[in-house]
């Protein structure tokens, strides 16, 4: 008798879900109708699906808007500084979570405590360095920064390793392995999902990331994403189909692999949130 | 013995061997800009010219300047309209759907899509969106019988307009944390209290809320210290405009830094915002912090 009933309620809150979810996410639904429109359906109102999707809005933000070029250097700049910060983090996540040597709580502690310091406050000095160095417009002065890691990568590696047994280091090192090998075979085997994590997490993060960009790139050649985009709002007239088409493509990708990775992205927020 | 202190020796040098990359970064980077930031602070550059000492001038400069006093005001309001929306909507919504559901990944994860959109390409969407002739919003006011709104023309609507993307797009970072913190609660806890007839009310305020509080507590804090930095979303959106209407204090900080070249002034204007999220920190632990329930973490 209590079934049908039952079948009811739960037919209604997955409906309430998922209406929150639609009207959530109707504005990028909205970007993406909009990308494929032409000028005269773009102003015509409200229509969600375009007569016909005109693709091309696409390349000609790829091309006349330099959005091509844009796109290569997030990816690249993105991909070099990921790639740096795992690496680093895990050497030094290992080596604070499994090593003992002088000084290294002391270091630890230094780390933590500049976590809470806000990013701002390094923004000028490290410009400077940058500038003295003559990185300006630079692949290296958009990279090295941030390319070493830092004290929130290396917490997260350190924070996992710590729960790995001490025997698997103890069989690695019997059968007469360095610290290197045990590094490289027996902790990063195990840190897997760790690395994965910090990975996603600095991916988006440097993808999305406006503010180091933008004061170190002043010509088009070194120029980002974020930075060319953030541009468009000065020119004088819009073109609101083409700049949706470019929208899409610096977001698209991150939420690829948002679907791709959604395992490491709950894992990474849930750190970043739960950790006291 | 003389063999042990060998190894120990070979796994100090292995130690900060494996450290030096990241400490290389976190010196050169970190600790040493935080440093120079202090003591630029003090000074006077413009980047060409040789810094001149000043003491607090900058200080005592900042602290009577107009745009500067506006820039705080503005940011105070971006957090204390952002930060207890955004949690009290997330918390919402992580309530309902705390329960064992069908789809719960592929729902977490479409919750926080907006997260990983670029901040730069949201704001434009939104500027679209906001459009005053043609833009969505409007467009459905006037299908409803109402009057457009200038929401991003207009001073006394570009703020809030601004908050509300703000909040949408860190919203679902917000419930994956509070789905997080309800589902540490014991099963034990939910089902004794329906078993001695407390009503859905009841058990909200009595006791998931206080069980969930030391992670509402830390999120907030989280979301306070980060909304203060807010930067992205204002600089894409209105560049601090119209007029100064959405000039937030890091909005500020790059215009004297990087536009005026006064290297000096940006520098204690840095400082002044660790130091105001600091007190702002501290405010938090001494009267919220209190009547957080650590009893079960």
């Amino acid at each position: 008798m209590k079934k049908p009933l039952h079948l009811v309620g739960e037919v209604c809150f997955y409906l309430i879900i998922f209406a929150i979810l639609f009207v959530y996410l109707f504005p990028l639904i909205w970007q993406f109708s909009t990308s494929l429109k032409t000028m005269d359906e773009v102003f015509r109102g409200f229509s969600l699906i375009p007569n016909k999707p005109i693709w091309e809005n696409y390349t000609i933000s790829l091309r006349d808007f330099n959005v091509g070029r844009y796109l290569l250097n997030t990816i690249l700049v993105a991909g070099l500084i990921t790639l740096g910060q795992v690496l680093s983090c895990s050497m030094a996540g290992y080596a604070f979570a499994k090593l003992r040597f002088p000084g290294r709580d002391f270091i630890f502690f230094l780390y933590l405590g500049t976590m809470m310091i806000p990013a701002t406050v390094t923004l000028i000095p490290t410009y400077v360095i940058v500038l003295e160095l003559g990185w300006v417009d630079s692949l290296a002065g958009l990279v090295i920064p941030f390319f070493f890691g830092n004290a929130f990568g290396t917490f997260l590696i350190r924070q996992f390793l710590q729960g790995v047994p001490r025997d698997l280091e103890e069989a690695a090192e019997i059968d007469g392995a360095g610290y290197f090998v045990i590094w490289s075979r027996v902790m990063l085997p195990m840190a897997k999902p760790a690395l994965a994590t910090l990975a996603v997490m600095t991916l988006v993060q440097q993808w999305n990331s406006l503010v180091w960009p933008l004061i170190v790139t002043q010509a088009d050649t070194w120029k980002v994403l974020s930075v060319g985009l953030a541009a468009f709002r000065l020119f004088r007239t819009i073109q609101w189909n083409t700049m949706m088409a470019a929208v899409v493509m610096a977001t698209l990708p991150m939420i690829v692999i948002l679907f791709l990775a959604q395992r490491f992205f709950i894992q990474g927020i849930q750190f970043s949130g739960l950790n006291r | 013995m003389a063999r042990m202190s060998q190894k120990r020796k070979r796994e100090a040098i292995a130690g900060y061997l494996f450290i030096t990359p990241n400490l290389f970064g976190f010196l050169v980077f970190q600790l040493i800009p935080i440093a120079v930031a202090i003591v630029l602070g003090f000074t006077e550059w413009d980047l060409i010219n040789e810094p001149i000492w000043v003491g607090f001038s900058n200080y005592r400069n900042l602290l009577k300047d107009p745009v500067f006093q506006l820039s705080v005001r503005k940011t105070l309001y971006f957090v204390l309209v952002n930060v207890p929306v955004q949690s009290a909507l997330a918390l919402l919504i992580a309530i309902l759907l705390n329960r064992s559901i069908r789809f719960k990944n592929l729902i977490r994860t479409l919750f926080i899509v907006p997260w990983v959109s670029m901040a730069v390409a949201v704001g434009l969407t939104w500027t679209w969106i906001y459009n005053s002739q043609f833009g969505l919003l409007n467009e459905i006011l006037v299908k409803v019988g109402l009057d457009k709104i200038p929401w991003l023309a207009h001073p006394d609507w570009a703020m809030i307009s601004v908050i509300v993307v703000n909040i949408w797009q860190f919203l679902g970072f917000h419930i994956i944390i509070f789905l997080a913190g309800l589902q540490m609660i014991p099963r034990e806890v939910e089902e004794a209290a329906i078993v001695d007839g407390a009503s859905t009310l009841t058990r909200c305020f009595r006791i998931t809320l206080p069980l969930i509080s030391p992670v509402l507590f830390y999120d907030l804090i989280v979301n306070v210290i980060g909304t203060f930095q807010i930067f992205d979303l204002p600089y894409a959106m209105t560049g601090g405009g119209p007029g100064q209407a959405t000039r937030v204090y890091n909005l500020y900080l790059y215009q004297k830094g990087f536009q005026f070249l006064r290297m000096g002034e940006a520098s204690a204007m840095a400082v002044m915002l660790f130091i105001i999220i600091g007190i702002t920190t501290a405010f938090f632990f001494r009267v919220v912090g209190r009547r957080v329930n650590y009893d079960l973490t």
